[in-house]
């Protein structure tokens, strides 16, 4: 028994205070000395297949990723927490990728693999689209849950309990046969650190580099036509001076509005 | 050939939500003219909201009826609406960016093998603009081909006035899908505290960029200078454990609109702010002068909180003659 879990875990720069804009173009600048890390939603998703192998012994978990060279640094850091095995589907260009085109990568290579179970995070905390798992599971033909803050597997490993969060903290409640995929919101759990042991035993594991020819029409199956900073500029008023004078108006700006 | 917009309706407890009409006011913004709402679900209810639909909006209705729609379910929504939208004609099929919306509407996309544009927040001159880095980042989209499906961000636009004018058609049709895979159970709604955001006049929040645990005590002590007040928190400060769940504002937490709110740390990713936009006041205090918080606050503070807030702590107490 055990199951075969797939982890899609993306790198997302860790700060946007180190991305520039081509104002006009839909280029993304990474400058020099940007951190890049793991997307949180999927550590949270990594952090629940390490649970579930836990408690299904006998189960894999792999950990893939879609992007440039700089990107086995997340799933090295997958294999420091705990999968198994790190897959890279290596992509020339830093550029952005839209949903359509990381889907079909990951199911390119998720088809040969005879995954029981796929999880993903909710969303990339870098393009924000909630739109990646959805689109691998309809090109896998495998039933999906998203936003889901609660999962339990069946003993038999047949099928999967799970509550998706929905607006105003609802739980919508659904058994899903397996295999499936699931997006997961954040706050299920809580990721753990990597342990030593799982730190040397990754330093020296090959990750399986796969190299992907991605036709260009994929790449642009969307126009961004440019990416900015938000045109609407504040409404509101900037306060101005040395921090003890912002202190002082802001006490000044409550008094008045007899908030204070 | 004009474009025909789709307007998917969301529904729960037999009431249409109001982001429907949000997307009704989203495409006179686009500039769409020939709409066509949809509404799934089963007979009899759905019917009745169908008529409702076609009564405040003036729109042709699509009325999809089966016994295995009762429920939401993703693949019954994406089967059934496969099977009404036809896109060998131009067409946008507009939806939600709802925890239901986003579930179903990329599976949609795939499926219709049109791409999804999701999370959309505004609109200038025909081209859709969505958030990237937590909303520092805005992206300007124009869709490549004639048929996409648009997702489209709760509350950022006003929902539609009922209109004056005759009551659209509804045309009931009977969606021949299969009963879907997966098992429906009732809904949960977990147990929550108050944390007083009821009462509160004034709640100061904290997000992910108060940096530590330990530095709640400065967002406390901020918070004992005003007679009713409550702490608030981004999702990111509940799931690094520092505050419960009980104080999260926004989509998926509390709705709040207090007299002031002071987001001390916070992005403003639109999650967040959909849950304090109609706050009276709003003041943040972020060391991102691109910071999104920003656009929607009445006074911006440019500062880091370690430093700053213990500055308004001393001001007051010399100012009260109290100290915080
Ligand atoms: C389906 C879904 C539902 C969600 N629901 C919610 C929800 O209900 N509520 C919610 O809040 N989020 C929600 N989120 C998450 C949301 O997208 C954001 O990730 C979250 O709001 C970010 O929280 P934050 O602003 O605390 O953290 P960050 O985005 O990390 O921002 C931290 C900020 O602190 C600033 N900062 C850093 N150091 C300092 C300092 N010393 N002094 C001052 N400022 C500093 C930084 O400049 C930054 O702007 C949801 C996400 C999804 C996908």
């Amino acid at each position: 028994m055990g199951m075969n879990i797939l982890v899609c875990v993306k790198q997302v720069p860790d700060s946007a205070d180190t991305i520039e804009l081509c104002e006009g173009s839909s280029r993304i600048i990474y400058k020099e000395g940007t951190v890049f890390r793991m997307n949180r939603y999927d550590e949270f998703a990594l952090e629940e297949a390490l649970l579930i192998k836990e408690c299904f012994p006998g189960t894999i978990v792999d950990a893939v990723s879609v992007g440039p060279d700089r990107v086995s640094l997340s799933i090295r850091k997958a294999l420091e927490t705990g999968a198994d095995q790190g897959i890279h589907l290596r992509v020339e260009s830093d550029q952005y990728l839209t949903p359509f085109a990381r889907a079909s990568l990951i199911a390119g290579f998720a088809r040969a693999g005879s995954y029981d179970l796929i999880m993903a995070g909710i969303m990339a905390e870098d393009d924000m689209e909630c739109q990646v798992g959805q689109i691998l599971a309809e090109m896998l033909c495998l039933p999906c849950a998203t936003s889901v803050i609660f999962q339990e597997m069946s003993k038999d490993e047949k099928t999967v309990y799970v509550e998706r969060e929905i607006e105003g903290g609802v739980h919508e409640c659904i058994t899903l046969p397996m295999p499936a995929l699931l997006t997961i919101q954040s706050g299920i759990n809580t990721p753990r650190y990597p342990s030593l042991s799982n730190v040397l035993r990754a330093r020296s594991q090959k990750i399986e580099m796969i190299e992907s020819q991605m036709a260009a029409a994929l790449i642009m199956d969307r126009t961004v036509i440019g990416l900015g900073y938000p045109r609407q500029p504040s409404a509101g008023e900037y306060l101005e001076g040395t921090p003890a004078a912002k202190a002082s108006a802001l006490l000044k700006i409550l008094h008045e509005a007899a908030i204070l | 050939m004009r474009r025909r917009f789709y307007i998917i309706a969301l529904h729960a407890h037999g009431k249409i939500l109001p982001e429907t009409y949000e997307l009704i006011s989203f495409v006179r913004d686009i500039g769409g003219e020939e709409k066509t709402g949809i509404i799934l679900g089963s007979k009899p209810g759905i019917v009745m909201m169908a008529r409702e639909l076609a009564q405040k909006t003036g729109m042709d209705i699509i009325c999809a009826t089966s016994k295995y729609l009762e429920n939401y379910n993703a693949q019954g929504y994406k089967d059934a609406l496969k099977g009404l939208i036809d896109c060998t004609d131009p067409c946008y099929i507009c939806i939600p960016h709802t925890a239901t919306g986003f579930d179903f509407g990329p599976l949609l996309g795939a499926a219709l093998n049109i791409p999804c544009i999701s999370a959309i927040e505004d609109v200038h001159d025909g081209v859709l603009i969505r958030s990237m880095f937590g909303g520092r980042i805005h992206a300007r989209i124009k869709p490549p081909g004639p048929c996409a499906i648009l997702t489209v961000q709760p509350g950022a636009w006003e929902g539609s006035a009922a209109c004056s004018g005759p009551a659209g058609p509804v045309r009931i049709v009977h969606s021949d899908i299969s009963p879907g895979k997966t098992i429906i159970h009732k809904l949960k709604v977990p147990a929550s505290k108050d944390v007083g955001f009821a009462d509160a006049e004034v709640i100061i929040s904290a997000g992910r960029g108060i940096g530590s645990e330990q530095n709640l005590a400065l967002i406390k002590r901020l918070a004992a200078m005003f007679q009713r007040s409550a702490i608030g928190a981004t999702r990111a400060a509940c799931d690094l454990g520092w505050l419960g769940y009980d104080h999260q504002i926004g989509v998926t937490g509390r709705t709040v609109s207090p007299r002031l709110y002071m987001a001390c740390g916070i992005s403003g990713a639109v999650q967040h702010i959909s849950g304090m936009r109609n706050s009276r006041l709003i003041v943040a205090i972020n060391t991102d002068p691109h910071a999104a918080i920003f656009r929607v606050a009445s006074y911006c503070i440019v500062e880091d909180i370690k430093t700053f807030i213990p500055l308004v702590l001393e001001e007051y107490s010399r100012m009260s003659g109290i100290s915080f």
